[in-house]
This record gives C-alpha cells, structure tokens and sequence, in this order.
C-alpha cells in the first residue's frame, strides 16, 4: 500500500512538473526578443549545428531577415514564423522536429523505447522477485531430505553427543 | 501466460524493428539537399528585386514567358564553372525567338561592382536582378548558390537545381516541359 503511495505521489509530481512547464508563459516581450527567440529555433541551411541567431552565414542571414519581416509584420505566432522558413527552405531547418509525419518519430521513438524499457525492467523485477519467494518454499526434495536426515539422526541419535 | 506475454512482446519488437527499418530505407538520405521542394507546380512567388539600372524587376510579371532564374554570386566556384554553361543556353534560347527562356541571374550577397566585373569578363547580357533584401532567396528557400529555378509561362514553378547545371540539361528540361504543357 505504502509503495503504490509513494508511485502515485511520483506520478503526480512528473505530471505536475510537465503541465507547470508546458502551459508557463515565459515569451518574449517585445519583438527584438521574439526575433531572437524565433531564430534560435531556426537552423542553419548550411552550417553544422548552429542555429540561425548563432550564425554568421549569408543564408542565416536572409533567414533572420525573413524571421524580422514576419514578427514586424504582426499577427503571426512564433511557429507560424518558424513554418513559413521551413516551408520555404525544408523541415531541415527545424530545431524541434515537426509533431507530424516522419519527423514525429523524432519524437515518439524516444517516448516508445522508455516505455518498452520501464515494461521490461517491471517484467523483469517481477519475475525475479517471484523466483525469489519461490526459492524460498521447501520443495518436495527438500522434506525428503529432511525426512531421511532426521530418520538417520534418530536412528543412532540414542548414543550421539554434540 | 508468461510465455504468452513474453512471445506478444518479442512480437511487437519485431514489428516495430521491421516497420523502422522500412522507414529508414525508404528514406531519401540527401532529402535536404535534392530538388523537393513544396514549391513545385505550385504559382511562383510574387516576389521582387532590383535590376542593375536601380528600376524594379517583378517576377510576377514574366508570365508568359519561360524564365529560368539562376541564384549566383560571383565567388562562388562553382557558379564561375557553370557560368559558360548559362552563357551557351542563353545564346540558344535566344535562337528560338519569342518561344525561348527568358534567363535572370538573381544575385545573393554580393557586391554590385562585383557582379558587374564578372559578366563583363565572362559573358552574358541577360538581367542580373539583386536580391537585397532576400525576397527571392527566403521565398524560394535558397540556401547555398548556384541553384536554379524553372517557371512555366503560367507563373507556376516546374523546376528546382541545386548545384551546376549545363546548358543541354537546361535545354532538354524546358523542351520536355514544353510538349507536356
């Protein structure tokens, strides 16, 4: 009982933490901030790893300009910023893979292989511990065993010391 | 029911082994670097830049015409090896007369002087359109030079190159597109 408690108040604080970080307002307030958020989740076309805020490449340099002319133009979210770049220059340039199609994998492989895991460490644990209490019952060898040793010991037990 | 249970997972751990296998070799590994892109028979974007006498070049109004534009600059190597290969394509197509593609050269990051220097060397009198403000490279997504684009005279998008291209491919390309039409 105690041990479900104490999975359930884990549960709960994961849960907790995950919707705190999911729904928390943390944006940018004014457009220079967005512009530099915005391209940090833009990736250079061409360069190994950098983001568009980071690199000096002329392709990131349009990139950025493309990310200015849509945060000034207004009325645009930031992922409408970012799927406007990606229409043009490919999913490529995403940071964060998309939540659809092939990139999905992205996202689901890692989340699929945990819960492939826990599964089998929770199969695992409990076939150990299974085998462990059974390990532990006498068998049907083991009474005979007993049986024929205390019959021996009872047998010469008369004149037997310790 | 342990063994049950244990052949159902192996089962699934095949499938899903079989399924991601499929994804990955179906998978085109140079996706980021091929001609795909979801511009393809789609209405050319409207975008403008500037020509070398400072007036306005509209690609919006090309239409009915076969515009091929040419994404450039004058250091990049591989631009300066293609370039005789624009030089020969345009003198074909202007064989052709009013039924021949119209070449544009859009510049990107580079130097007016420059550019103007290299054609004067190298050949080639057709427009050189500066994109200074990236409208043409942030619309049709142009990463890396030499690229080039084929528009159809409807104003919709028939084809992408990303690296040289030679004047018989060019060529071939637009005749192919041509009777298709």
């Amino acid at each position: 009982m105690r041990r479900r408690l104490s999975w359930l108040a884990v549960l709960f604080v994961t849960v907790g933490a995950l919707a705190v970080g999911a729904s928390r307002d943390g944006g940018p307030l004014d457009p220079g901030d967005r512009i530099d958020a915005i391209s940090r989740r833009i990736a250079c076309p061409v360069c190994d790893g950098e983001s568009v805020y980071e690199s000096r490449n002329p392709a990131s340099e349009a990139i950025r300009s493309a990310v200015r002319e849509g945060v000034r133009a207004g009325g645009l979210t930031d992922d409408e910023v970012i799927a406007e770049v990606a229409d043009a220059y490919g999913a490529q340039v995403l940071l964060l893979p998309r939540a659809t199609g092939l990139d999905a994998l992205a996202w689901a492989l890692p989340v699929t292989a945990a819960v492939v895991a826990l599964a089998g460490l929770a199969s695992a644990f409990r076939r150990w511990r299974e085998a462990a209490v059974q390990s532990g019952e006498a068998t049907d060898d083991d009474r005979r065993l007993v049986e024929r040793l205390r019959a021996e010991r009872d047998g010469d037990g008369s004149g037997g010391s310790r | 029911m342990r063994a049950g249970a244990a052949r159902l997972g192996a089962s699934l751990a095949a499938v899903l082994a079989v399924g991601l296998l499929i994804v990955l070799v179906r998978a085109d590994p140079d996706a980021g670097s091929t001609a795909q892109t979801t511009l393809l028979d789609q209405p050319a974007p409207a975008v403008t830049g500037t020509l070398e006498d400072g007036s306005t070049f509209e690609l919006s109004r090309r239409r009915g015409s076969w515009v091929v534009l040419n994404f450039f600059t004058s250091t990049c190597v591989p631009c300066q090896r293609e370039h005789p290969e624009l030089v020969a394509f345009d003198q074909e197509q202007a064989g052709l007369g009013s039924l021949g593609a119209e070449l544009h050269t859009i510049v990107q990051h580079d130097d007016r002087e420059a550019v103007e220097r290299f054609f004067a060397e190298n050949g080639g009198d057709w427009p050189v359109v500066f994109d200074d403000e990236f409208r043409f490279q942030n619309a049709f997504g142009v990463a890396q030079v030499p690229e080039t684009w084929i528009v159809d005279p409807t104003g919709t998008v028939r084809g992408r190159v990303i690296g040289e291209v030679t004047a018989e491919f060019l060529s071939t390309t637009i005749q192919r597109l041509r009777e298709a039409l």
